[in-house]
């Protein structure tokens, strides 16, 4: 790789060893998949925030960083925690748990990393522009980023975002490079399918997708609106099931004014259409679970926004979640901020639903739950439920999950 | 150690003691600890190199890496483990046989992570 003299400089150590380290990882990085050179970010997000993840070799590091001296250089922001701060014990997380986790989070606050706690750090501090170089991980964030916004990132790793926050830079390959973003594989949508798309449609198809498309890019056609959370619910389930970090959709993803556009000219590698039957599969294939009883029910995977949280707070008015029955709803602490002056907040917990801020039921511990059926409306969460929470997991429509809060039976879609 | 499945690390292994633990894998029970892993490609989240990198400090991480095609996550694992715990554990792929054809579980390898070279030493 190209190294600036700057670069240079800190790769020699005259930044201090913690951006030399930093730029040595990166450029290894960019040397093994044949960068030409780094270039400057605006933002970084690290996934390595959790317990669960970070574990004590992330406070190993996160610590040896600290003695170091090392602060961001861009503006950075975390993942969510493996705790909700202000109610974990509401959880039933064990003291030393939870003592491990506020570490990680003194550790990350001396680091200069804001703390947002969250999977769509885009609701909070850290909102893209169009065509602008990130250094993002959560696989979920990085494929909004990328396909919604626009921005460009590669799926960094744990501790590399943390590389690249420290220095501001990562290796330039992948999907910074425009020629790199074009679409490979064409999804039509059959007309057997009609265009009446309910919510619970996308991370169906974003699943599918997925599984299909691998790391390629699909190129999605016949969708003609998508709302926000319809695009966040399709991008976090196709990132789970394939390693997606980029999509277009045809008309309403910015890269994809044109079918033409998406594909830069040229002709797709493939194309696959979509039918009834597909998705009908699909849905088979998300349910582990079997219609019956449901102890637990998760919502805001990835975390909720306002607009979501107000139609929790219209479905829940004036019922009670069924004792025996938990109905958890992940988010971030700018959204539930905001839900809370709307008295969204006051109808959800008036209802029995517990609020889970800064973290979600993939990334905590819940052995002393003894959980055994889980319903969900997220793609992703279907994905990883029967491995994280090891739970059976049956996949279902926002309203069907909230009714089965209420009713404490589920059956799936 | 050889498995013609792809592998994640994430939910993969349990990084106390090497196990690999994902009940879906043809290796679930045993220990890649200090083994030479050969597999064909990675899988995996974000966060895998936490996991990983949890092994490394255990000590209970393989010893080295072979794959068909290497996906970045299994790269950045590496550079990391060096980085910030001075263990080197050589990532070998882009052969020009396939290895997973070659090796067998059991065989001693020399592996030579700068030059790629895979030595089968004996069976």
């Amino acid at each position: 790789m190209q190294l600036t003299e700057e670069e240079q400089r800190i790769l020699d150590g005259a930044c201090g060893e913690p951006q030399r380290i930093a730029l040595n990882v990166l450029a290894k990085l960019g040397d093994a998949y044949g960068a030409d050179r780094m270039i400057e970010i605006s933002s970084a997000h690290i996934v390595a925030s959790s317990y669960q993840i970070a574990g004590e070799a992330g406070i190993d590091i996160y610590s040896q960083l600290v003695e170091q001296g090392a602060k961001v250089k861009v503006r950075t922001t975390c993942d969510p925690g493996s705790i909700d701060f202000a109610r974990w014990q509401l959880f039933k997380t064990p003291v030393d748990y939870a003592e491990r986790q506020i570490k990680i989070a003194e550790l990350l606050g001396r680091l200069g990393v804001l703390p947002t706690w969250t999977c769509t750090p885009y609701t909070t501090f850290n909102v893209p522009r169009y065509g602008e170089d990130l250094g993002w991980s959560e696989s979920s964030a990085v494929i909004f980023a990328n396909s919604v916004i626009g921005a460009r990132t590669n799926r960094l790793a744990a501790y590399v975002d943390v590389c690249a926050a420290l220095v501001g830079r990562v290796p330039r390959f992948g999907l910074h490079l425009p020629e790199c973003r074009r679409g490979d594989v064409l999804f039509e949508l059959a007309p057997d399918i009609g265009d009446d798309f309910a919510d619970h449609f996308f991370p169906v198809l974003g699943y599918l997708i997925g599984q299909r498309v691998g790391d390629r890019i699909p190129v999605i056609a016949g969708i003609r609106q998508a709302t926000f959370d319809q695009l966040k619910a399709f991008g976090a389930a196709a990132a789970a099931s394939g390693s997606v970090a980029l999509y277009h959709m045809v008309g309403i993803t910015p890269e994809a004014r044109t079918l033409d556009e998406a594909f830069a000219g040229r002709a797709p590698a493939e194309r696959i259409l979509v039918g009834r039957h597909d998705i009908a599969r699909t849905l088979e294939q998300m349910n582990t679970g079997e219609a019956g009883e449901v102890d637990i029910v998760g919502l805001g995977c990835p975390h909720a926004s306002i607009d979501q949280m107000r139609r929790y707070a219209v479905l829940l008015r004036g019922k009670r979640v069924r004792a025996g029955t938990e109905l958890w709803i992940c988010a971030n602490t700018v959204v539930e901020d905001m839900a809370r002056r709307m008295g969204y907040v006051e109808a959800i917990e008036a209802a029995g639903a517990k609020l889970m801020i800064g973290t979600c039921h993939n990334d905590c511990p819940l052995g002393a739950w003894n959980f055994r059926r889980l319903a969900t409306d997220s793609g992703k969460f279907a994905y990883y439920t029967p491995t994280t929470v090891g739970t059976q997991c049956v996949f279902a429509s926002t309203e069907a999950c909230i009714d089965a809060a209420v009713t404490g039976r589920i059956a799936p879609e | 150690m050889v498995s013609n499945q792809p592998f994640g690390f994430w939910q993969g292994i349990d990084p106390t003691t090497g196990a690999v633990i994902d009940k879906r894998h043809d290796l679930c029970g045993t220990s890649l600890k200090g083994k030479a892993f050969f597999f064909p490609y990675g899988r995996g989240s974000t966060g895998t190199p936490g996991i990983f990198l949890e092994a490394v400090r255990n000590g209970c991480a393989p010893a080295a890496i072979v794959n068909v095609r290497s996906e970045p996550m299994i790269v950045m694992c590496a550079l990391l483990a060096e980085a910030f715990f001075k263990v080197q554990i050589p990532i070998v792929d882009g052969l020009p046989s396939n290895p997973l054809e070659i090796v067998r579980t059991g065989d001693r390898v020399r592996i030579n992570g700068t030059t790629g070279a895979i030595d089968v030493l004996g069976r």
